[in-house]
């Protein structure tokens, strides 16, 4: 098994570089829990670098409209054809913001429309178990009720397996701290990394 | 006439017949080959190519044969010749020509001699033997060109693609298969401009999405069936022959006829109109002005494989910061591509209209739109260039730590989702019953009044309270500056006051002042929560909105999003490795590789089965072989790709051993090693 590197993609439009600690807190979260040999910094790729198929998963962001090129757009899909996962994330955590709906948008035109994904799915317990689907985040529990919480994260699945997860819970702010403040916690929120990057390597 | 005027008359006669055999040898050969192979292919079928050559064949043996026999009848121009082959034939003449011709002085006595001889019969019967046999051999090869069915005459004569239906059936019709021959034409939709293409005896046609497909075959359409993915169309009468129009699906299909105990599949095979390619040509990056003003090239190109319609650039401005944005676009320099296949834009966009503002981002692309009708219009679209109008405060700024957002974003974010929930109610209200209303009108109604309870916090904390509630400030020792009996004075202030004033007068402090949009924000949301209390949620939603607007402006994180590499932060893998706790992780249970998904399962089962089926029924399997591509073109593009050269190697009847192993690899399940995969190893 080769070494595992956590690649954060780059694209022409937007802001992607909006969440640059997410990176390696996952990095950190993959080493504490898991003997999967990850590579101590991320790696960033080009959507329309053929590079991208270096990648098993690859982790998108951003808080502005997304539009993809071309080149972009055929690179992408070249890389979830031949089996690579992307994840994307609203860094605006917005429900009608216009990362949200350009994102989609673009994800539709390049492979298809994102479907609500059961939160029983193995997703959920490809490492930590995770009864009631994906973990809430601050910014959405405020200690308002869990009926103000997006109860499901998005996906495109390809022959049953995710191709692209689409998150609207804003992990990229949730996870967006420097590592070595992770000890200050008492529960470590990034545990869900781990099933996706899990999932990802062995889904 | 004397006897070397006679001879000049010889042999003008035998000179005209010489020609004359020739031509008619010419036309006798070319007209026997042109019959011999209209023969045959009314009996065996001639490929197409082989009958293109039919005719330059006859016109080059028409022109040899004419150039052999005139090479054969050279002689005839020599008036001696003439006269030895006159006194070969006529022993009468005693060699009285050639003497005549030798003598440099007409003699009375040979020309008395040569006067006394007739040679016209020989004369006759030599034409007869020169022009008879071609003249009979072409009549024959004529008579038999005439008797054949005129579709084969048009095969030999005209041989064009989809003429196999011309061919004349040997066998009676009850006997025959209508399935073949069978052609095929596919009929581009018309925005195309594209030739209708003809294809005879397809296994699988390529078609264009929306274009329309019409196959022909031999005799009446009664009892025949065609079928595509699973839909009947109806097979019609066209004169003598069948025929079946399709609409080419947007996805690959297989179509199925079938003639009493015959049947045939094809693949549909469709592909779609490619969108327009859009490349900016100007601005060539990113960019950012200090002072935007004067006006911005803009350039780009735009192909299309059919043809464009229109094309422009649209230009989208986003001012703000932070999280909130506001957007405008517009469209400029509209131009109509008149269905070239490449045109150019260019044109200029103006700043100073645009009147940006610093921290305003302008996103510029060109977009183009071709002349799809059927399935379109497709529109592509360039890459986006951005011009960044810089804030003062950014020349230093090097990076931003990232931070949970402050709590002035989390009660706007929940105000906008309390707002979506009121919406849903509203709109279902009328199917509700009252007091089911009523109930998630309150529902909402509590959750409303404890955002404002937490925004009531948010102002207490700046106004330098102790961390508590609202009405905490009242049993303590309260809040510095106000109690709260003065913050919804305030917050009443600050609400009559938005409606004109740009600021407070009077004994306001400038604590109220800055926080006045949440003052105004707590205030309609005590309207809001009185409306829901009682089961109003349409009279709760004007004031929500107003407190959501009023967060909205409350808001004062200051995000910077900078463009670049991000700060390297390199983690201490060997520090941390195993270091959390995994107490409810299941990673051991977990299997290297699920099982094959059901619909996986199924095609793979396909597979074996039609593998099974080769060695007792070939043609069976090659069907199998072909419905399970259809079916897998889509699902499973790779699985498709690798029946491909299996299924073509079968029909060729080569060894399909390589490309079945691969494609029951890919059917398994199992990865298939590729020598120009890019995937590097990196896991």
């Amino acid at each position: 098994m080769s070494t595992f590197t956590f690649a954060t993609a780059q694209y022409d439009s937007g802001d992607w570089d909006s969440a640059p600690l997410v990176p390696p807190n996952i990095i950190d979260t993959i080493a504490r829990y898991t003997e999967i040999e990850v590579t101590p910094t991320g790696a960033i790729v080009s959507l329309a670098s053929p590079d991208l198929l270096r990648y098993p998963l690859v982790y998108l962001t951003g808080h502005l409209p997304v539009r993809f090129s071309d080149a972009e757009r055929k690179q992408l899909r070249e890389f979830l054809d031949r089996g690579g996962m992307l994840f994307v994330d609203d860094h605006n955590h917005d429900v009608d913001g216009v990362f949200h709906k350009t994102a989609t948008e673009e994800i539709t035109r390049t492979i298809g429309e994102p479907k609500e994904l059961p939160n029983n799915h193995p997703l959920y317990a490809a490492f930590f178990k995770f009864t009631d689907g994906p973990p809430t985040t601050s910014h959405e529990l405020n200690g308002w009720g869990d009926n103000l919480v997006h109860k499901n994260l998005f996906a495109v699945m390809r022959e049953g397996r995710i191709s692209v997860l689409y998150s609207s819970k804003d992990y990229s702010s949730e996870w967006g701290y420097h590592p070595d403040t992770k000890r200050f916690q008492s529960v470590d929120n990034t545990k869900f990394a781990v099933n996706i990057v899990v999932y990802a390597l062995t889904a | 006439m004397t006897a070397l005027e006679r001879v000049a008359s010889a042999r003008r006669t035998l000179g005209v017949a010489v020609g004359v055999r020739a031509v008619l040898s010419g036309g006798a050969a070319a007209a026997a080959l042109l019959a011999v192979a209209g023969i045959l292919d009314w009996l065996i079928g001639i490929p197409r190519a082989a009958r293109a050559l039919a005719i330059p064949s006859a016109i080059l043996l028409a022109l040899a044969a004419l150039a052999y026999t005139l090479w054969r009848g050279r002689k005839v121009r020599a008036l001696p010749v003439v006269a030895l082959w006159l006194e070969e034939r006529v022993p009468e003449l005693r060699y009285a020509l050639v003497s005549a011709l030798d003598a440099p002085h007409s003699s009375p006595t040979l020309e008395r001699e040569v006067a006394a001889v007739q040679w016209s019969p020989v004369i006759n019967r030599a034409l007869g033997h020169a022009l008879v046999p071609p003249l009979l051999v072409l009549a024959a090869s004529a008579t038999l060109l005439f008797a054949l069915p005129a579709g084969v005459r048009a095969r030999i004569s005209e041989p064009r693609a989809g003429d196999a239906l011309l061919r004349a059936p040997i066998l009676a019709a009850p006997m025959r298969n209508r399935l073949t021959p069978l052609t095929g034409e596919v009929v581009p939709p018309s925005y195309t401009g594209e030739h209708h293409i003809i294809m005879e005896e397809p296994s699988s046609i390529e078609a264009l999405t929306g274009g329309h497909l019409v196959l022909r075959g031999q005799g009446s359409a009664s009892g025949i069936t065609a079928t595509v993915a699973g839909v009947a169309a109806q097979p019609r009468d066209s004169a003598d022959q069948w025929r079946v129009d399709i609409v080419v699906p947007a996805k690959p299909a297989a179509l199925e006829l079938r003639d009493r105990s015959y049947s045939r599949t094809l693949i549909i095979a469709p592909h779609a109109d490619s969108l327009p390619v859009v490349t900016l040509s100007a601005p060539t990056r990113d960019t950012v002005v200090r002072t935007p003003k004067g006006a911005l090239r803009l350039g780009a190109d735009a192909t299309d494989d059919y043809g464009l319609d229109a094309g422009w650039f649209e230009y989208i401005v986003s001012s703000g910061e932070g999280e909130t944005f506001t957007f405008k676009s517009g469209v400029i320099h509209r131009v109509d591509a008149g269905n070239a296949r490449a045109t150019k834009l260019s044109g200029e966009l103006d700043l100073d209209s645009l009147q940006l503002k610093p921290g305003d981002l302008v996103h510029v692309r060109a977009v183009a739109r071709d002349r799809n009708n059927v399935t379109g219009p497709g529109i592509g679209v360039s890459e986006t260039r951005t011009l960044r109008v810089p804030r003062a405060s950014e020349y230093d700024s090097i990076a931003i730590e990232g931070a949970p957002p402050p709590d002035v974003d989390s009660s706007q974010l929940s105000q906008r989702m309390l707002i979506i929930l009121t919406e849903k109610l509203e709109a279902r209200r009328t199917k509700l019953a009252r007091a089911d209303v009523v109930k998630e009108s309150q529902a909402i109604g509590s959750d409303e009044a404890r955002l404002r309870q937490h925004v009531g916090e948010i102002v207490f904390a700046r106004l330098g309270a102790q961390q508590g509630t609202e009405d905490a400030g009242s049993n303590n020792a309260g809040p510095a500056h106000m109690t709260p009996d003065q913050l919804l004075a305030a917050a009443n202030a600050a609400t009559q006051a938005s409606a004109g004033a740009t600021d407070f007068g009077g004994d306001e402090t400038p604590v109220v002042a800055v926080n006045r949009p949440l003052l105004e924000a707590y205030n309609a949301m005590w309207d809001a929560s009185r409306a829901l209390e009682v089961g109003e949620p349409g009279t709760a939603l004007p004031p929500m909105r107003i407190a959501l607007a009023a967060i909205q402006r409350a808001r004062n994180a200051e995000r910077l999003y900078l463009r670049g590499k991000s700060p390297t932060v390199i983690v201490d893998i060997n520090k941390v490795r195993l270091a959390g706790k995994r107490d409810d992780a299941t990673s051991s249970s977990r299997l290297p590789r699920a099982v094959l998904d059901s619909s996986s399962e199924r095609r793979a089962e396909r597979f074996d089965a039609a593998l099974n089926d080769l060695a007792v029924n070939s043609s069976a399997a090659i069907d199998s072989l072909l419905a399970l591509r259809v079916d897998a073109l889509e699902p499973a593009p790779a699985l498709a790709a690798a029946l491909a050269p299996a299924i073509d190697s079968l029909r060729a009847g080569h060894n399909a051993t390589d490309a079945l192993v691969r494609a029951r690899r890919i059917a398994a399940g199992v990865t298939v090693a590729r020598i120009e995969s890019a995937w590097g190893g990196a896991w």
